[in-house]
């Protein structure tokens, strides 16, 4: 019945007050004639109120004459009056159109790019940069390629380490993330801050330019400020600079080793056992049956019941195998291993440590934890942490 | 003559187990509760009040009366009443 009603929504229908005396014979006739009529309402002995599609009004105002009746439309209902109307107020529909049409139009443009994660790249830099490459505010959301622009923006700053971009609606926004650069190549032009690249303890500061606030002997923290850009001025009130200079630091840099003594080696014995499964989509069937060894390893081959290149076929069959495996331990000379811990550790120091670092120290430390024996190593060095960050970026 | 067919009908669909409203052509009347009554399978309006509908049948006229009948739907082998039905009445 509803789809009914949807239909005659959607061809329209008029409700229609009938005047006359055989009001039921009017009623058989529209039955016997096939003219649907719903929601009939009896006013009283001779007025009756019904509701009828468009196509079937027209069949009905025939019999309605032939029965002697009159009839008064009431109220016009459905989509095709809906559209009579709307074509008498064309402004309205076309503000309408006009409307969806500027929204679309609008939010198909790019109106702000923002930088995320630039620290030492002035953010205007890189809008000029991308300004020359065609990308500004008000360019359409089509012409921009995120790839190609990710090429580009890699070609320009070689020491960028990672780069997203993305448009949330009408915005762009770029994430980078910037390796640390040499305090050189930081744009003079720019007001910035030397901060501490890891933690250390302060041995020299040299300020060429900007205020020191750290002391020699003292702890910094990572990210703090070592020398500061902005300089207070004699009337009490602040101007930046671009900071310069030299900050010198103990740092410290430890690596683990740790091997067992007594070492477990497996050998396999040449014994096994074979049992099938099934897997159908991810789950698997296992037809289970006792191992008799002590020790083994289980290799677990997969195999399409039905090997075709195109269709996944979800059943597969499992085979299990089990290798009996032998245990046997082997003790290895103490001193031997602290050589190779030792060796090993240093290895690790030596790829992380910062070039141009001067080595003041090394300790090594042994302890051997039941059947584990754990080096670690301690390097102390002298080296340059500083790293500008531009202010307000 | 028309009895005795009728009685065969009805002996024959009983065996068969068929609808006996579609092999003897009977009207098939729902009520639900007081508010809605559905006829398949009628001939027609006889009389229409919001007191009162009459509606032929092969059976007889069926009488529906109650207060502020309706007839919300009416196809050739279908007609719905709603309203607060008081008496559904079979005159044969």
């Amino acid at each position: 019945m509803l789809a009914i009603k949807i239909w005659n929504y959607l061809k329209g229908y008029v409700i229609i007050r009938i005047e006359g005396l055989s009001l039921e014979r009017l009623l058989n006739l529209a039955l016997t004639n096939n003219i649907y009529l719903w929601d009939v309402k009896k006013l009283n002995n001779f007025q009756v109120e019904v509701s009828v599609s468009l196509k079937g009004l027209k069949e009905l105002e025939v019999l309605i004459n032939k029965v002697g009746c009159k009839e008064e439309i009431l109220i016009r209902n459905g989509f095709p009056f809906i559209l009579e109307r709307m074509k008498k107020r064309k402004m309205f529909v076309g503000g309408f159109i006009i409307f969806f049409f500027i929204i679309f139009m609008l939010s198909s443009f790019i109106w702000k790019i923002e930088i995320n994660g630039a620290l030492q790249t002035p953010t205007e830099d890189i809008i000029s940069f991308l300004n020359e490459n065609g990308v500004s505010t008000g360019t359409p959301k089509m012409a921009i390629s995120e790839e190609d622009l990710k090429l580009l923006l890699v070609n320009e700053y070689d020491y960028f380490s990672f780069i997203n971009i993305k448009t949330q609606g009408v915005k762009l926004v770029i994430e980078v993330k910037e390796e640390d650069l040499p305090p050189e190549i930081v744009d003079r032009n720019y007001p910035a801050n030397i901060v501490a690249r890891k933690k250390g303890v302060i041995t020299k500061v040299v300020a060429r330019n900007g205020d020191a606030v750290v002391k020699a002997g003292q702890i910094v923290k990572e990210n703090q400020i070592l020398i500061s850009g902005a300089m207070e001025s004699a009337d009490d009130s602040f101007y930046l600079v671009h900071a310069d200079g030299e900050v010198l630091a103990r740092t410290r840099y430890e690596a683990t080793v740790e091997e067992q003594i007594v070492k477990k080696v497996e050998k396999e014995t040449g014994r096994k056992i074979e049992q099938n499964g099934l897997k159908i989509n991810k789950r698997g069937i296992k037809f289970i049956k006792d191992i008799p060894f002590d020790n083994y390893k289980e290799y677990i081959e997969e195999k399409k019941l039905i090997n075709w290149e195109a269709i996944d076929f979800p059943i597969k069959i499992l085979t299990y195998e089990y290798r009996e495996v032998e245990l046997k331990e082997i003790k290895q000379d103490i001193d031997f291993i602290k050589q190779a811990n030792q060796i090993k550790a240093i290895e690790k120091i030596n790829n992380e440590i910062y070039e141009g670092a001067e080595i003041v120290s090394k300790e090594v430390v042994h302890n051997i934890d039941g059947n584990i024996l754990t080096t670690t190593v301690y390097v102390e060095a002298i080296e340059e942490i500083g790293k500008k960050v531009i202010i307000n970026n | 003559m028309k009895k005795s067919i009728d009685d065969i009908k009805t002996n024959l669909s009983e065996a068969l187990e068929l609808p006996i409203d579609i092999t003897l052509d009977l009207p098939k009347i729902i009520i639900v509760g007081n508010k809605e009554i559905s006829i398949f399978n009628h001939k027609g309006i006889i009389e229409y009040t919001s007191l009162m509908i009459r509606i032929n049948s092969r059976i007889g006229i069926i009488k529906v009366i109650g207060e502020d009948l309706e007839i919300k739907n009416i196809l050739t082998e279908e007609i719905l009443i709603v309203g607060n039905i008081e008496n559904v009445e079979i005159i044969s």
